[in-house]
């Protein structure tokens, strides 16, 4: 799912639909080459986040996306000879927060790519963006990087799972109506270890990481007004993706869904009668004066999990153009048939700083 | 003569004073402030004292000032109302010109400001040329902080005829930091990234723009580039953000991706706006841009094209600055025509003041008040007025710099705060100094002197030899000028020579007058009136020379702009006969309304030159250089051996085949002079394969463009620019061909929906003297105004002359004149004056005629104007002067005719 509001700016737009593919049920997902771009849809993001820590037990979350928002579909690129005139943009997000430091640092990218410093390639590169760089290996493991002022990170990720696709029937839908789908896969779990500076210190850091894969076409329909996304990594090994689509009128949309994956790999796809999320505490932006649930109660009584989402910092906020959202980093605590559990994780919540409908128009 | 006699007209106001009041209480009103004075305490502070003094002076002259000065101005509203009008023109002409020059310079730089917004630095490729893929190079390089790029060009809208859009094309992802304007919807305040790139060519149209042609979001408009008809769909407005100055409202903005397509600009930049990162020493990342920049860019920053373009016009904007002070010195003369006669008339009531107590300071500071409030009354006047003038002129001066020097656009017109304290400063310095004289006189008069009736007509009747001897040495002046301006500069010391042009003849005034006067008394014997007429012309010899004078000058001024102009004329029609000689002219139509910016397709380029009417073809191609921190205008030709230069030295059949054969230029006379180079000198020229040596084989005469222009072949054009576009094509058609059937053939294969604008030789030429003589609209506004300037003063000074001699009328009717002989005799004097005035005027203005054409015109804009007189006009001149001034001096002679004889006689 996530960040697809993001592109809802962009994707909203009506005339695109016609030459772009949509999302039907039915694909068959081969890796690694749907790890690659799939550029015959209009919007694909590859989405790295994680929790990390450092050898004196210093806590840090990151975030790392890579998007593509398709301008004009392959059948339209044809006839022009601008290299201005590209096919799709590109733009990346990049994170960091340090929960003792109590510091949070973020940075956008965007690009045209018009002279191949941003792009998406058919080798192992999968995405890049000046020296912002997702790499695939031989071995299915990934390596990252990325730079900002305050901070930067190179990191090495090996699957411990493999990927696990969302949704039924290959699709993971969005809003009723046919079309209004996305492809959509997840690497729920990654050993991560590698380097991050912050400021003047640079240290070696370990953790887990969580990678998405996500492509679509306008998946996304008019009336909804954000979501909040969570994918959880529990001490036992197992994992938990859910998603609330907000609509405007303040209701749930019945589509939102989630993903429980076991410890041995197995998944079981959450409709939205299987899971309860409740607000349990708010931050409010100083910044925007936005007022975002940070803390929540879940509750997946198909698996009997109950568990809390206490963040590791309350000032998770990207403030970017156009689109600010909160997302950030958290450990979790609650019980999986009456025994304890613990673990990491990440939530993302859009849509309370600007109400899309104004970024609709 | 025991009573002082007070003749009507002068004295009238004094007069009626008198009879209002008993003498007594008359005196009491003058002597009341004297008076008071002494009401001050006679002893205690300082300062206190002084000041109460000081408070009792001030409204001792007010009060002196109303009885005197106003009254009498009420007296005569016709007089008053003549000089604020004179004065008042004089000022709003300096005004209007002041801010049209300063409106066209800000429209320029406001566009400046658009195009490479706030960038500290700019690459900038004059031919357009600047490869794109340099961009990331560029932008790495230590000390930058962003990197925009930019590709411009214009594009016609044939939908509504004339107008243009001034295409930005930008790159919304880098350019934030430097965009001095926001793109927005036109409904909200977002913007549809995703529209914005798309396309295909959705363009940002500024509010102004879309407003005036009702255009709204999602219309598509036609447009024609390079020969070419597009359509634009409209998307989103641009809307000025911080700019002091809102933009030319033909700038439009799309994404640079679709301007490459829509531009056939594919590959090429035509700038890249930076920013430098904090603490970053310009000239180190200069330096470091110049190595990988081609040699052909420029690396500067974006206010230095505003400063060249400044440069570039202040020849021609201090030429109109300085005609437009002509009508401000012709108001000179008659400021001081009027307060003269204003002093003549009241030599008595002076006496009186003086015989009252009254200082010579204060009798002084009485008349510089009159002056002064004339002068204010003006000021005002011709400050409003000049605000109006300037909204009418300002189109004209804009389209002048438009068709001569750069393309603007004025939106509004800009003021600065000391155009208006200037325009101020000068009205009134000018008044005053025009008045000082008279003033001076008044109050030099001996009391006993003034009082005495008789005496009241001017004594200095003696022709003293140091005016003509002044005459002389402001001539010997001018010469001496004229040859600075022309060999060492600067140029502006050419103002200086007309100055002492004028003035000397101004000068020959008084001796012209004496021998005039002189001459017909000794040939004149038995016609009585015109006898009398030039006695009295020989009598008042300082007051009728300045009358002459000032009418000569305005004639002068006449005369000179005409022949100049006439001169420019022919020269310009003689050089096109020479040089412009091909049948047909095509060109994009795009570059008639927005200059040499649009290129002709090859294929249009190729069926003229295979179609079997055509014996050949010559190309033209515009380019800007930068050439020792200047850009020159370079023109690539292809020549074919039609070219016919007419070189300065040198024969044509000799240097062209060097230029056509050999790495070579031609330059013309105005680029020789600017550079001071000449024939057999060596430019070096920064070219994409690096900077090459040209040798100069001729120089040209050329009448374009005062910035001087250079000629290149295209051959080498090609070899080191390797640029093969053309702007526009000369076709020379075979004996027998006709040039119509050539266009109809062109126009129905290419041109059917208006994109090439196809010229036969004949409406070339008639285009050619349009755009001549539309930059000497304002020359020809200048003129007349000058001319309307000079008859009012023709009437000025006859108004005065009678009203001086109201006293010798008054005795001519006693001993027998009849009213129609005082009219004769006084429309003699007039119709004499308007004669020497206009051969003063004429001789003294073809003097002028030559400082301008030999002086002006050669260093400022360095072309040689051949000197050729409109006889035909001249001839008229006389005619319409003496006429002028005939009618000028009815109005006066009618009041002469009526004027109670025994009044005007009373003392005697």
């Amino acid at each position: 799912m996530r960040k697809a509001f993001l592109i809802w700016l962009l994707a909203i737009a009506p005339a695109a639909g016609a030459e772009w593919k949509i999302a039907e049920p039915g694909l068959r997902y081969e890796f690694p080459r749907d790890h690659h771009v799939h550029e015959e849809f209009k919007t694909e993001w590859w989405y790295f986040t994680g929790n990390l820590t450092n050898a004196s037990g210093g806590l840090f979350g990151y975030e790392l996306t890579f998007f593509r928002q398709g301008v004009r579909s392959p059948a339209e690129r044809a006839g022009t000879t601008s290299r201005f005139l590209v096919g799709d943009l590109k733009f990346a997000h990049f994170a960091v927060t340090d929960a003792a430091g109590r510091r949070f640092f973020f940075e956008q990218k965007t690009s045209r790519g018009s002279f191949g410093e941003a792009g998406f390639g058919e080798s192992d590169r999968l995405a890049w963006i000046d020296s912002w760089d997702l790499k695939m290996n031989p071995d299915g493991s990934f390596d990252l990087a990325a730079d900002m002022s305050g901070a930067d990170l190179r990191l090495h990720l090996a699957p411990l799972k493999a990927p696990v696709v969302h949704g039924t029937k290959g699709i993971s839908e969005k809003a009723a109506g046919e079309g209004h789908a996305s492809y959509y896969y997840s690497i729920t779990r990654l050993r991560t270890s590698g380097q991050l500076r912050l400021r003047d210190v640079r240290f070696a850091v370990t953790g887990e990481s969580w990678f998405d894969h996500e492509w679509a076409t306008n998946q996304l329909a008019a009336g909804q007004a954000g979501w909040n996304w969570v994918s959880a990594q529990f001490d036992d090994g197992s994992e938990l993706m859910l998603y609330e689509m907000r609509l405007t009128n303040g209701a749930i949309d019945p589509v939102s869904s989630g993903t429980f994956i076991r410890a041995d790999g197995s998944s079981i796809a959450l409709t939205s009668a299987d899971f309860q999320m409740t607000p349990a505490t708010f931050w409010r932006s100083k910044t925007t004066k936005a007022s975002y649930p940070i803390g929540w109660k879940i509750a997946v009584p198909r698996e009997q999990l109950d568990f809390a989402i206490h963040p590791v910092l309350k000032d998770q906020e990207l403030i970017l153009s156009p689109i600010i959202y909160w997302e950030g980093a958290f450990n979790l605590e609650g019980t999986r048939a009456g025994k304890p559990i613990s673990g990491r994780g990440y939530i993302e919540l859009t849509g309370y700083a600007t109400p899309l409908q104004e970024l609709n128009r | 003569m025991a009573v002082p006699g007070l003749p009507r007209e002068g004295g009238a106001q004094s007069q009626h004073t008198l009879r209002a009041n008993p003498e007594g209480r008359a005196s009491a009103a003058f002597a009341r402030p004297w008076t008071s004075r002494s009401s001050c305490p006679p002893t205690g502070l300082a300062p206190a004292r002084f000041l109460c003094i000081l408070r009792h002076l001030i409204q001792q002259y007010f009060l002196l000032f109303r009885w005197q000065v106003l009254r009498y101005l009420q007296r005569h509203p016709l007089l008053a109302t003549l000089n604020v009008a004179t004065v008042a023109l004089g000022v709003a002409l300096f005004l209007a010109i002041q801010i049209a020059n300063q409106s066209a310079n800000r429209a320029f730089e406001a566009s400046v400001d658009v195009v490479a917004g706030k960038a500290q630095l700019e690459v900038n490729a004059p031919a357009g040329n600047l490869p794109d893929n340099l961009l990331p190079e560029i932008a790495h390089q230590p000390g930058i902080a962003a990197a925009t790029p930019i590709v411009r060009g214009f594009v016609t809208l044939p939908q509504f005829p004339g107008e243009y859009l001034d295409l930005l094309g930008i790159d919304v992802f880098t350019n934030e930091a430097f965009r001095t304007f926001q793109l927005t919807d036109f409904s909200a305040e977002t913007f549809d990234l995703q529209q914005w790139l798309r396309g295909p060519r959705v363009v940002a149209l500024s509010e102004g723009f879309a407003q005036q042609h009702q255009l709204h979001a999602g219309d598509e408009i036609t447009v024609q580039s390079n020969g070419t008809t597009k359509r634009l769909t409209i998307g989103f407005l641009l809307r000025s953000k911080d700019s002091a100055v809102a933009p030319d409202t033909h700038f439009a903005a799309i994404d640079i991706g679709w301007a490459q397509e829509l531009l056939g600009r594919s590959g090429t930049l035509d700038s890249i706006s930076l920013r430098l990162t904090k603490g970053a020493d310009p000239k180190t990342v200069v330096a470091a841009l110049r190595k990988i920049v081609p040699p052909d860019a420029t690396v500067a920053a974006p206010a230095q094209r505003g400063e060249e373009i400044g440069k570039m016009l202040a020849g021609f904007q201090l030429n109109l600055a300085a005609m437009s002070l002509v009508s401000l010195l012709v108001g000179m003369f008659l400021v001081y025509n009027t307060i003269e006669a204003s002093v003549v008339r009241r030599r008595s009531e002076i006496g009186i003041l003086r015989s009252l107590g009254a200082t010579r300071a204060e009798v002084r500071w009485l008349f510089l008040g009159e002056a002064a409030v004339l002068g204010l009354i003006g000021i005002g006047a011709g400050m409003v007025g000049g605000y109006f003038l300037a909204r009418a002129l300002v189109g004209t001066v804009a389209e002048t710099i438009s068709s001569l020097y750069v393309l603007i656009h004025v939106q509004q017109l800009e003021i600065a705060p000391w155009v208006w304290i200037s325009s101020f400063i000068l009205g009134l310095v000018s008044v005053l100094g025009a008045a000082w004289l008279p003033a001076q006189s008044a109050a030099a008069a001996d009391p006993v002197q003034a009082l005495h009736g008789g005496l009241r007509i001017e004594r200095a009747t003696r022709l003293s030899r140091g005016w003509i001897f002044c005459g002389a040495v402001s001539l010997l002046l001018a010469a001496v000028l004229s040859w600075l301006a022309l060999n060492t500069g600067p140029p502006w010391l050419g103002f200086g020579a007309a100055f002492f042009v004028l003035a000397g003849f101004s000068l020959a005034a008084p001796e012209l007058i004496a021998r005039f006067s002189r001459l017909l008394r000794s040939h004149l014997h038995r016609r009585i009136e015109p006898l009398l007429a030039a006695v009295n012309l020989g009598r008042a010899l300082l007051r009728n020379s300045i009358t002459i004078a000032s009418l000569a000058a305005a004639v002068a001024m006449t005369v000179g702009v005409a022949v100049m102009v006439f001169s420019f004329r022919q020269t310009v029609s003689t050089w096109i006969d020479q040089t412009l000689i091909a049948d047909l002219f095509v060109g994009p139509a795009a570059n008639e309304i927005a200059g040499p910016n649009s290129f002709m397709p090859p294929e249009a380029i190729q069926f003229l030159e295979r179609n079997a009417a055509v014996e050949a073809i010559d190309t033209f191609r515009a380019l800007a250089l930068p050439f020792r921190d200047q850009t020159i205008s370079v023109a690539v030709v292809r020549g074919s051996n039609r070219r016919n230069l007419r070189f300065l030295h040198g024969r044509n059949d000799e240097i062209m085949p060097r230029f056509y054969g050999e790495q070579c230029v031609l330059v013309s006379e105005s680029f020789a002079r600017r550079f001071h180079l000449a024939a057999g000198d060596t430019m070096e020229l920064p070219t994409p394969s690096g900077r090459a040596a040209f040798p100069i084989a001729g120089v040209f005469y050329n009448y374009t463009n005062d910035q001087g222009l250079l000629f290149l072949s295209e051959k080498n054009f090609r070899r080191l620019w390797h640029d093969e576009r053309v702007n526009s094509v000369a076709v020379y058609l075979k004996k027998e061909a006709s040039p119509q059937s050539v266009a109809d053939e062109f126009r129905q294969r290419f041109s059917h929906r208006g994109e090439f604008s196809v010229y036969s030789n004949r409406a070339l030429r008639t285009r050619i003297f349009e755009i001549f003589d539309q930059t000497f609209a304002v020359t020809y506004v200048l003129r007349t105004i000058a001319i309307v300037v000079a008859v009012v003063g023709i009437f000025l000074g006859l108004t005065t002359l009678v009203a001086e001699r109201a006293h010798e009328i008054g005795v001519l009717r006693s001993i027998g004149a009849s009213a129609g002989q005082v009219q004769r005799l006084l429309l003699w004097e007039s119709g004499m004056i308007g004669l020497l005035a206009s051969a003063l005027g004429m001789a003294a203005g073809l003097c002028l005629a030559l400082v301008l054409t030999g002086v002006i015109n050669r260093a400022f804009f360095g072309w040689t104007i051949q000197l050729a007189f409109p006889w035909a006009s001249l001839a008229w001149t006389p005619l319409w002067i003496v006429a002028a001034a005939i009618v000028a001096g009815w109005i006066p002679a009618w009041r002469a005719g009526r004027l109670d004889v025994a009044d005007a006689i009373r003392s005697e």
